[in-house]
């Protein structure tokens, strides 16, 4: 286990080392710095700045990017996991569902509403969403992530948490507020991420119901709801775990245009604010910021998938 | 008295091409505390026939019989309810590759725990919570290991399938079949891929429950020789169509179809003395596929004694509990000097 | 007995013949297929379908519904925008551009993707780990981050967009293809064809290729999807088409502020988009399906 752990990081930083040379490049190509004598030495000056977390000051507001990089992309974290929990509930069950009776009206249902939600473009869904409250006469609000009334000391950059952490002056209010803020474009990504999960769930559950131990597990007598709960669940979850692992970044992806739509200052805004008047030391740190999460997270995931299907374990020692 | 009795047992399935008659009127008569072996070429139906007794069949099959009785209990007009009761405490089964029949992310602990006879929820629930019940439980568990021949049974309830061999899974598919005491045992290939040792070690183990435990066996296999001493009675199925069916007196020593005949030709005698680079004996050809049979007598084409009769079908004829499917048996007064066992 | 009723041959049709055989019994995909043959006949064909230029402005007719809404002028069908121009003409000239993007997008993905993934999977040592820990790195930046930067880097257009999106979603279907391939790699009948002798070209023709279509079939699609919603998205943010050139994802966020006025202008190029997605996805779960049951 401890092998495998210290071949996951040796993996991760030659991919973070091939990512700092990307930024590098970025960086000395969209502010045209010279670079006159050493490469090198302009590398590793580079990486020495990173390290300490000191990617430039901002020409807009003259802030650290780094900082404001971070409060925006955890405001987009916050986006994710909200969708993420939506698409869970409802996903993953409609996916079984459909996968346990295959071919038949249910799953046909479940696969052409999974059809439609990937279809949709989202910022096109967000815009409808923002008409939505009009049309229907209800008060949500479509822009921002919290009404300005609200004065919210950044403590760590969850807005969530810092809006918590603000009870003896507004009470609840400013973290009601910033619910309500975030339905909205939580549903709205939500929509992608459901069907994304039907369709990952479906198939994964299909491929458990065809290997022969569900077979076996027929022969033993067991009720239709047992073998699910006890044999399918267990051996279909590492595979959508899984694929959700690769799709972080389309995830992130997504979540970066539907801010843009419902100005919610998250990373896309911050991104499309910076690039619109002209900062491009913002990409840089974008990028640094965005796929070091995605690095890291894929290495917990791996983990968690290590622990949780013993199968994997296996491979663990043959692949070495 | 007849523990599983089949009549006109029909399988079609639907493919892109139609419909194709994979099992044409199978008639399957099992012995009450018999071993019957089915005996067939890979492809030629026995594993549809198991699992159109237990019901195992997808939705594009369909399955027809006249009568499909196991003891009292109609087959064919089950509920799956009432399939449920009666799969693992009236008939149980176990497969080829029996890794692959096994749950990958489950210990055996807690896979042969599921077979045990079932128990109340509470008590179930209990016996997570108090450890005499689980003790019990794992008393049952270690005598069943036992009871298959599994010495370490502590190291294998507490492993998973993919750190077992093949030979000791199939043990504890035994073990997991036999837990509830079924009256049928349907052994599909047992020892396919496996050690020549482990082979005769299952094949024991088969035979000692069955003494022992007078337990009826169904035993599938594409190896006439390795089954034939331990059946009682033997059917031999040839493209979905079985051909020849009787005791082992009847098969073996009297054998009146030529595909049986070929068959018991294929067992190599060493003491017969083999001729150095002699040829040994195969029919001619091979099996067809199941939607290019040929018409009239399936064996028709390879048949050593075709003739021209051997165009229309062949009826099934009972000589005294020895029924074959063959316009011309090779009867007992006209015995083939060349078949080995003739004596 | 269905077919012994007579002398059979041994017949074996060709995997194609049989996947289309499969393919035609399957009525909502044979549908969508004659869908996507309209889409390209519209797209090969829109200067000579379109009723008037799409620049033509009607400065007398401006914000026209649709015609079966109230106060329409039939000669525009899907009604004007703010400055009198033909809604029809403007949508079916987007979805030229943006069809067109995205199918030359996933034509040059294909190509690229299918050399350089056979290549990785076929090579071993350092060049294959090389390009394994590149494509693990370019893997874990999001596509619209990707197409931004190489938007800033090379400038505002829309080809620039276009090579942003390419660069974008190859990495993803490299990895698609790399894992399929390896797959295949160990299985027995590619260990008997390379003890025949086989090179690695003729291994990938007869060994791979053939067994890789289903997640061909399935990559393709997703990178098809990807490549639309990634093109209007584009074009929705202003980093795509410019002022003259119409693309559906322009065309809505062109809309925009009219969107209280004539929801309409803001909906038809939403809706194409989403038929153009579940047209494509549809034939190609038909296709897919049949090569399942084509190799069952």
């Amino acid at each position: 286990m401890f092998n495998y752990l210290l071949r996951r990081i040796y993996l991760l930083s030659i991919t973070a080392f091939i990512l700092t040379l990307l930024a590098f490049t970025i960086e000395h190509w969209t502010v045209h710095t010279q670079i006159d004598d050493n490469t090198f030495s302009h590398y590793f000056s580079y990486l020495n700045s990173i390290i300490k977390g000191d990617f430039g000051v901002s020409i807009i507001d003259n802030q650290p990017i780094f900082n404001t990089g971070l409060v925006a992309f955890s405001s987009t974290l916050e986006l994710c996991f909200f969708a993420f929990i939506i698409a869970i509930i409802i996903g993953m069950p409609l996916g079984i569902f459909a996968g346990l009776d295959r071919n038949n009206g249910v799953d046909y249902t479940i696969m052409t509403i999974a059809l439609i939600g990937l279809a949709l473009p989202v910022f096109w869904v967000a815009i409808i969403f923002t008409i939505l409250p009009h049309a229907l006469g209800i008060t949500l609000p479509i822009d921002g992530n919290i009404s300005p009334i609200y004065e919210i000391p950044v403590v760590t950059g969850l807005l969530l948490i810092d809006s918590l952490l603000v009870t003896e002056r507004y009470q609840l209010d400013a973290f009601l507020n910033h619910l309500t803020h975030l339905i909205l474009p939580s549903t709205v990504l939500a929509l992608f991420l459901t069907s994304e999960i039907i369709r990952l769930t479906r198939h994964a559950i299909t491929m458990v119901m065809k290997s022969n131990y569900i077979k076996a597990a027929h022969t033993k007598g067991l009720t239709r709801w047992q073998i699910v709960y006890r044999h399918v669940l267990k051996n279909a979850l590492p595979p959508i775990i899984h694929q959700i692992r690769l799709q972080l970044s389309t995830i992130i992806s997504f979540a970066m245009a539907i801010e843009i739509v419902f100005s919610y200052q998250g990373a896309g805004m911050w991104l499309f604010a910076s690039i619109h008047q002209g900062d491009y030391l913002v990409l840089s740190a974008a990028l640094l910021i965005i796929s070091g999460f995605i690095l890291i997270s894929s290495i917990i995931i791996d983990f968690i998938l290590v622990l949780i299907s013993p199968s994997k374990r296996k491979s663990l020692y043959a692949d070495q | 008295m007849a523990l599983l009795d089949i009549r006109n047992l029909s399988i079609d399935i639907i493919t892109a091409q139609g419909k194709i008659r994979v099992i044409d009127k199978a008639n399957l008569n099992i012995i009450d505390g018999s071993i019957h072996g089915l005996v067939g070429e890979s492809g030629s139906g026995k594993s549809l026939i198991a699992k159109a007794i237990l019901g195992l069949h997808n939705e594009n099959w369909i399955v027809t019989a006249d009568r499909m009785f196991l003891g009292n209990i109609d087959l064919s007009k089950l509920s799956s309810r009432a399939r449920r009761k009666i799969m693992g405490t009236e008939i149980a089964i176990i497969f080829q590759n029996p890794r692959s029949y096994l749950d990958p992310s489950k210990k055996i602990f807690d896979q042969i725990r599921e077979v045990l006879p079932k128990k109340s929820h509470h008590k179930r629930f209990f016996s997570k919570v108090v450890p005499k019940l689980r003790a019990s439980e794992q008393q049952i568990i270690k005598e069943l290991l036992h009871k298959v021949g599994v010495q370490n049974d502590q190291a294998v309830v507490q492993s998973y399938p993919y750190e077992l061999s093949e030979g000791i899974c199939q043990k504890v598919m035994i073990a997991m079949a036999i837990a509830n005491n079924p009256r049928l045992l349907i052994a599909d290939e047992p020892t396919t891929s496996m050690e020549a040792v482990t082979q005769a070690q299952i094949f024991r183990l088969l035979y000692k429950l069955n003494q022992l435990h007078n337990m009826t066996i169904l035993l599938l296999s594409n190896n006439f020789g390795s089954i034939s001493n331990l059946s009682d009675y033997i059917s031999l199925i040839y493209c979905g169509q079985i051909v020849e069916s009787g005791s082992y007196k009847q098969i073996v020593n009297s054998p009146m179809h030529p595909y049986t005949q070929a068959m018991i030709k294929t067992i190599i005698e060493f003491d017969d003395g083999v001729d150095h680079k002699g040829q040994l004996y195969t029919l001619p050809g091979s099996i067809p596929p199941a939607n290019q049979l040929p018409i009239g007598c399936r064996l028709g084409p390879r048949c050593p004694k075709a003739q021209r009769t051997c165009v229309s079908n062949p009826e099934a004829v009972n000589y005294k509990g020895h029924i074959i499917r063959c316009h011309f048996p090779q009867l007992d007064d006209k015995k083939d000097a060349n078949t080995p066992h003739n004596k | 007995m269905l077919i012994n009723n007579e002398f059979n041959e041994q017949k074996i049709q060709s995997p194609l013949r049989y996947i289309w055989l499969i393919f035609k019994s399957k009525n909502i995909a044979v549908v969508a297929m004659w869908a996507i043959i309209t889409l390209l006949m519209v797209t090969l064909f829109t200067p000579y379908i379109m009723p008037y230029s799409p620049t033509l402005q009607h400065p007398d007719m401006l914000l026209l519904p649709p015609y079966w809404a109230e106060g329409a002028n039939p000669a525009h069908l899907l009604g004007t925008d703010d400055l009198g121009r033909d809604t029809l003409s403007r949508l079916l000239k987007g979805i030229q551009l943006t069809l067109a993007g995205a199918l030359s997008i996933t034509l040059v993905i294909s190509m690229l993707g299918l050399l350089i993934g056979a290549t990785a999977a076929l090579t071993q040592g350092v060049k294959a780990s090389i390009m394994h820990h590149l494509l693990d790195a370019l893997l874990t930046i999001p596509t619209i981050l990707t197409a931004l930067i190489l938007i800033v880097l090379f400038g505002m257009s829309y080809e620039n967009s276009l090579l942003a999106i390419s660069l974008s979603l190859l990495p993803q279907f490299i990895r698609g293809i790399y894992i399929s391939i390896e797959n295949e790699l160990n299985k027995q009948h590619i260990i008997a064809l390379r003890l025949d002798g086989a090179r690695n070209l003729r291994l990938l023709r007869f060994g791979i290729f053939p067994n890789i279509l289903e997640p061909l079939v399935t990559l393709l699609t997703r990178i098809f999807t990807m490549a639309i919603l990634e093109i209007t998205t584009l074009g929705f943010l202003g980093f795509g088409a410019n002022a003259n050139e119409i693309e559906l994802g322009a065309l809505i966020s062109k809309s925009l502020e009219l969107v209280y006025l004539s929801p309409y202008l803001v909906l038809f190029p939403g809706v194409a988009i989403f038929l153009i997605i579940i047209v494509f996805n549809v034939f190609a779960e038909g296709v897919r399906h049949a090569i399942i049951e084509g190799e069952e």
